[in-house]
């Protein structure tokens, strides 16, 4: 024998388990992978949590509408636009940012007990942190602005934010006015006539005492009916 | 000596092997499949009517396919299979004839008796040898004998002999069981022989990969994936999703139903083109005018905007479809209308989640209406409109010639709380209803299970105070009165007193046996019942429903809710009788909660909602006294001492004494927990958040 005997390997044999070995680790790996980048990508196609923030593409387009080159002939935007504008995204700002404040905890406490799914909290954080981001960026926009704005910005906001909503609910009860009105006009005729009637029916038979008799007597037949039914 | 391992060649052991593991999946099985049905829907009292619905036929029809669904048809053909199987093995065991192995014995070789002596076997073994030595006995063909079996026979008569008479093979014979010493033995494997026969080696290797390698990772998978799609309420997690999202703080019942058709579980409801199948009709008829209603279904103009909003789809046709069955609005058309009975059960289970959902949140408002919603789905009346449409026969031009030009509602109590002649002449009337529907509708209004609160309270089982984080009992006394019951019994002061049983009394404590205050004051044993329900007249509504009740403490000021809610569906007494009148029982229905962690008064508004009924929910002010934990030890030791009677000068000192903080407001000294007094309260939000039990 020229080869020692520890090399005297059967080499047939052992591919067998050596296959074994290869398959089930390419398995494994093939389906950490497969798994991994789908999941990547289930989480890449997530629905935003809210939708297209509107006042913030007003704002920009206004942003970009600046003459860059002096050639064109676009008006300029005065400031004061600008501002205005700026302070609509601020205001929609905090209606997202309250609505994801008072979202959170429920979110977390509902994932853990396994009544809504992984997905909605992904769905959740991404929001959290583009709107960190989005504040962020709208408090540099506000010093650009004007100096020092950035640090009042939010609070006008917060307080316009309040307003507008006092503003519908106070709309939503004036537009019942019209209805309530003709309800309560209906009702005063109603008694009206009801009164007038009374008053007529206890001038021509003041025997009210009688016809409540008249009630009770009606009653007992009718509940003895009844009883019968239920047997 | 070598050992060596054998299989199961004629097929004895693996039977037994087979038997046991059938039987170890069968039989837990069988006994789940064939225990005492624990579906007491089933055995729950009904309300007795003799109203049917228009649609009674296709209610009835869907109610019993899915009870067909409830089946367990999976489990009912494992277990056969089980059995059949088991049945085969023993059959197996019964036929194959069992191969002991012999043990060597040398006295039956010998053909001697144990009890002979050495001198009798030698001289028999002399007479064998004579007999069967090689060199003197003819091998004879008849016997089929060779040379060799002979030689062989005469061997192992030798090797007795020696067995038994010589020291040493003597030796070898009792260590190891045989003359020639150390036997090799053999493993039994309990496998068929056929497993590792040559050429069946690649099917077995198949069948283990397809065991191991797919059908264990796709019961895993699927398993997995199965928990991970529905949520903990038993709906689409994809529907829960939603309806997260749907979730507004000031959210009405309108909404809530726009927010449940957002569910995936519509999406196998109306598969394909089922979808868009008869919108236009739907649409139509549910936002038709009529004259008792503005919209025929019963829907604000918020909601039909929503509705108009949605893009066509499964979505909308939910949605129509739900107005459709809240409005009871008439879809002339059999498949439609099946469909329209087939959602409220969808919507009912959707709006489970929702609860869940609002109650996350913790803001009394989407709860109280997420529970209403409920109500409402089972008794298919729209939000907003009169109770009084739960009971049979009533319709809106009914509902409207009874409540008259009214604002607000008439409940089914308000309405049976007049004296019968005002109602009827109400009720009854051309196009209104005829004597007979008014009697059935009387006699439903007279069944319904209308728990009335006469008394809550707080208590620690076993204290007499309620000291910070301690666990609270609510206690909640109530009778069952039918609306419109008369001469009802005045309630028994005794009845609404709750006594804790005694530390020693294991019964009481183990909740076996309550306790209750017998005539002349003395505590009695009583046996504890479990009495259900009747099941709720609901006939619109697919489903057969038992009733719940749902008790939950909530802080008015914040809006918050306090204490989430407690689920109760049996009760311990029995709510009728044999002929179903009321029994005016005293209920009481116990809930555990932690005490807050600050001393103080804290007052809540405690709701009592069914999720059945429309319109017979409870509210109510409790307060909780919270003592601090070192004045209630002082008082207790005061009270080791001597109890002063509550008229006493001693009694009113007392009085005074623990009811210190600002205002002397303890009037009865034993109650440290009042109901319905108005106090200051605290932050109540940390109510919930200290589980510890100091008690």
């Amino acid at each position: 024998m020229a080869l020692p005997a520890f090399l005297d390997i059967d080499w047939k044999g052992l591919a067998l388990p050596f296959a074994y070995v290869i398959v089930l680790a390419g398995a494994l790996m093939t389906f950490s992978s497969v798994y991994r980048k789908r999941k990547a990508a289930e989480s890449a196609n997530l629905a935003p949590w809210f939708g297209p923030h509107l006042q913030r593409n007003i704002y920009l387009s206004l942003l970009h509408m600046q003459p860059e080159e002096g050639g064109e002939k676009t008006p300029r935007i005065p400031d004061s636009v600008l501002r205005a504008a700026l302070l609509r995204r601020a205001v929609e700002d905090i209606r997202r940012l309250i609505q994801i404040k008072n979202a959170k905890q429920a979110c977390s406490s509902l994932l853990q007990r396994g009544s809504v799914g992984d997905d909605l909290w992904q769905r959740f954080q991404r929001a959290e942190k583009e709107m960190e981001a989005e504040l962020r960026d709208v408090v540099q926009e506000a010093n650009a602005l004007a100096p020092n704005w950035g640090q009042s910005i939010f609070q006008s906001a917060h307080e316009m934010a309040g307003n507008a909503h006092i503003r519908t609910q106070i709309d939503d009860l004036l537009a019942t006015t019209e209805s309530e009105k003709k309800w309560w006009e209906k009702r005063r005729g109603q008694i009206q006539s009801d009164f007038m009637k009374e008053i007529d029916s206890s001038e021509q038979s003041p025997s009210k005492a009688a016809s409540e008799e008249d009630a009770v007597l009606v009653d007992t037949p009718s509940k003895s009916k009844k009883k019968g039914a239920k047997k | 000596m070598s050992s060596e391992y054998s299989y199961d060649e004629q097929g004895q052991f693996f039977p037994f092997f087979i038997l046991t593991l059938s039987g170890l999946v069968t039989l837990p099985l069988t006994y789940t499949l064939l225990c005492p049905s624990k579906d007491e829907d089933a055995l729950a009292p009904r309300i007795k009517t003799d109203y049917k619905t228009e649609h009674a036929a296709t209610v009835d029809a869907l109610r019993t396919t899915q009870k067909r669904k409830q089946w367990r048809v999976k489990r009912a053909i494992v277990v056969v299979v089980g059995w059949a199987l088991m049945a085969g093995m023993v059959y197996l065991i019964m036929v194959t004839q069992r191969t002991v192995p012999k043990l060597w014995n040398p006295y039956d070789i010998l053909g001697v008796s144990e009890s002979f002596t050495e001198k009798q076997i030698k001289s028999h073994y002399k007479r064998l040898s004579v007999k069967f030595h090689p060199d003197k006995a003819r091998p004879d063909p008849a016997k089929n004998e060779t040379l060799e079996t002979l030689n062989d026979y005469y061997v192992e008569l030798t090797k007795a002999y020696q067995a038994l008479t010589d020291e040493d093979v003597r030796n070898n014979y009792i260590q190891y069981g045989h003359p020639d010493g150390k036997q090799s033995f053999s493993m039994g494997i309990a496998l068929p022989m056929f497993i590792i026969s040559d050429g069946n080696g690649k099917y077995v290797v198949l069948v283990y990969t397809m065991l191991l390698g797919v059908l264990l990772p796709y019961l895993v998978g699927s398993w997995w994936y199965g928990t991970k799609r529905r949520s903990k309420e038993g709906i689409l997690m994809e529907s829960a999703n939603n309806l997260f999202r749907q979730y507004e703080e000031g959210i009405e019942e309108g909404a809530i139903i726009t927010a449940l058709s957002t569910g995936k579980e519509f999406d196998e409801v109306f598969k394909g083109d089922k979808a868009d199948a008869g919108l236009s009709k739907i649409e139509s008829r549910i936002t038709a005018e009529s004259d008792t209603v503005p919209i025929a279904s019963g829907m604000s103009v918020k909601d039909k905007e929503q509705l108009e909003d949605l893009d066509n789809g499964v979505r909308r046709k939910a949605l129509a479809l739900l107005w459709a069955y809240l409005g009871r609005v008439e879809l002339d058309d059999a498949a439609l209308t099946k469909a329209k009975y087939e959602v409220a059960p969808i919507a009912r289970a959707l709006n489970q989640s929702f609860a869940a959902i609002s109650l996350a949140y913790g803001n009394i408002d989407p709860i109280a209406r997420s529970y209403s919603t409920s109500q409402h789905l089972i008794q298919a009346i729209p939000p907003k409109a009169s109770p009084l449409l739960q009971l049979p026969h009533f319709t809106n031009s009914v509902v409207t010639a009874v409540e008259g030009d009214s604002k607000t509602h008439m409940s089914v109590q308000q309405f049976m709380d007049r004296p019968d002649a005002t109602r009827r002449e109400l009720a009854v009337g051309e196009d209104l209803l005829t004597d007979k529907q008014y009697d059935s509708a009387i006699s439903v209004a007279k069944q319904i299970p209308y728990l009335r609160v006469a008394k809550a309270f707080f208590k620690v089982t076993g204290e007499r105070f309620i000291i910070p984080s301690s666990l609270v009992t609510l206690v909640i006394k109530g009778r069952f009165i039918p609306p419109g019951t008369e001469n009802i019994p005045a309630v028994n002061e005794l009845d609404l007193e709750d006594i804790d049983p005694d530390e020693d009394d294991l019964e009481g404590n183990s909740g076996k046996k309550k306790v209750l205050k017998g005539p002349d004051g003395k505590p009695i044993l009583v046996d504890e019942q479990v009495i259900s329900p009747p099941l709720a007249f609901a006939p619109h509504y697919a489903r057969e429903v038992s009733p719940k009740w749902y008790a939950f403490l909530s802080d008015s000021k914040q809006g918050k809710m306090a204490v989430p809610p407690f689920a109760f569906t049996k009760f311990d007494q029995p709510i009728v009788d044999d002929k179903g009148n009321p029994t005016f029982n005293m209920q009481t229905l116990k809930a555990q909660f932690a005490a807050p962690p600050q001393a103080g008064h804290y007052t809540f508004v405690l709701h009592v909602v069914c999720d059945a009924y429309v319109g017979f929910d409870t509210k109510m002010e409790v307060t909780l006294v919270v003592e601090e934990a070192s004045k209630a030890a002082a008082m207790q030791a005061e009270d080791d001492i001597s109890e002063p009677e509550e008229d006493t000068l001693a009694g009113q000192m007392q009085a005074l004494k623990t009811g210190q903080a600002p205002k002397p407001r303890r009037n009865d000294d034993d109650s440290d927990e009042e109901s319905g007094t108005e106090e200051e309260e605290e932050d109540t939000s940390a109510t919930n958040t200290d589980t510890e039990d100091e008690s």
